[in-house]
């Protein structure tokens, strides 16, 4: 049976202590009202270079999307099959366009000083979002299981002694380094990415400079 | 593409400036992000419908 709203008591609905009205209040209030999926942007916004940031965004669904088909064969079968070939290649071009949009999109709010009006963590979140990203494309190449894999682990391995890390982060693990790549730092980049987007719609798309300083 | 044409595929051009040394590769890489940047600067972006653009700018 459909609870409606009228059924529940205020006392109920409002009640500052239960933790799931503390919850949904907070939820509710992440993004202003509307600002969720805006249908209209300011006139700046008509620009080429306000696109690269939702260029990037869907770079990473074919990202995940392709990612998920690998992970159904596995390594077994994206080296030897016609069709394996075909979607680990998608992987691979999906993640060289979604470097390529980031990159673009880093400079494009570099020079527009994104920071500007409130939004310094929406840079922060952007800037560890990129770092973590590294990480991920790292390991994902790590993850290859072929010489190239090996090579790069061999390679990478003295860098990652360096900073103290080899203890337990060992590149030399396949095992580890896949589950890295497929668990825990595609985690961090979803997670960052949905702290970023709603920073975004919290505080809306950055003007430009000129715009800013005639308003 | 067979495991042999991997393993036997040649080493990558290099180019050598100084204490800088980069693959042609990532340098191509590089400048087409640079045009794209300039690109996306210069290049008017498409407008459908100007009485629309500018109710969106009046409406902030």
């Amino acid at each position: 049976m459909t609870t409606r709203e009228s059924e529940l008591s205020t006392k109920e609905t409002a009640d500052p202590k239960n933790w799931t009205n503390r919850l949904r209040g907070w939820l509710e209030g992440l993004v202003p009202k509307g600002q969720a999926l805006p249908d209209r942007q300011p006139v700046y916004v008509a620009s080429w270079i306000y696109v690269f940031g939702v260029l990037t965004l869907t770079s990473l669904v074919v990202v995940i999307a392709s990612g998920c088909v690998l992970s159904l064969g596995g390594a077994a079968w994206w080296h030897v099959s016609s069709l394996g070939h075909y979607v680990n290649s998608i992987h691979l071009w999906s993640v060289e366009l979604f470097f390529g949009f980031m990159v673009v999109h880093l400079w494009g709010k570099f020079w527009m000083a994104a920071w500007r009006g409130k939004r310094a963590l929406t840079w922060i979140t952007g800037v560890v979002l990129f770092g973590v990203s590294i990480g991920t494309s790292f390991t994902g190449f790590l993850s290859q299981s072929n010489f190239s894999a090996q090579w790069i682990g061999a390679e990478g391995k003295d860098g990652i002694n360096s900073i103290g890390a080899g203890a337990f982060f060992n590149v030399l693990n396949p095992g580890q380094m896949l589950l890295w790549h497929v668990v825990l730092l595609p985690l961090g980049v979803g997670l960052l990415t949905l702290m970023h987007i709603i920073l975004v719609r919290r505080h809306g798309v950055v003007p430009p400079l000129d715009a800013e300083l005639e308003g | 593409m067979s495991a042999l044409s991997i393993v036997a595929e040649g080493p990558g051009k290099y180019i050598h400036w100084g204490v800088i040394q980069i693959s042609v590769a990532n340098l191509a890489i590089i400048g087409v992000m640079i045009l794209l940047f300039i690109l996306a600067l210069v290049v008017p972006f498409p407008s459908h419908d100007e009485q629309a653009d500018e109710e969106r700018g009046h409406s902030r």
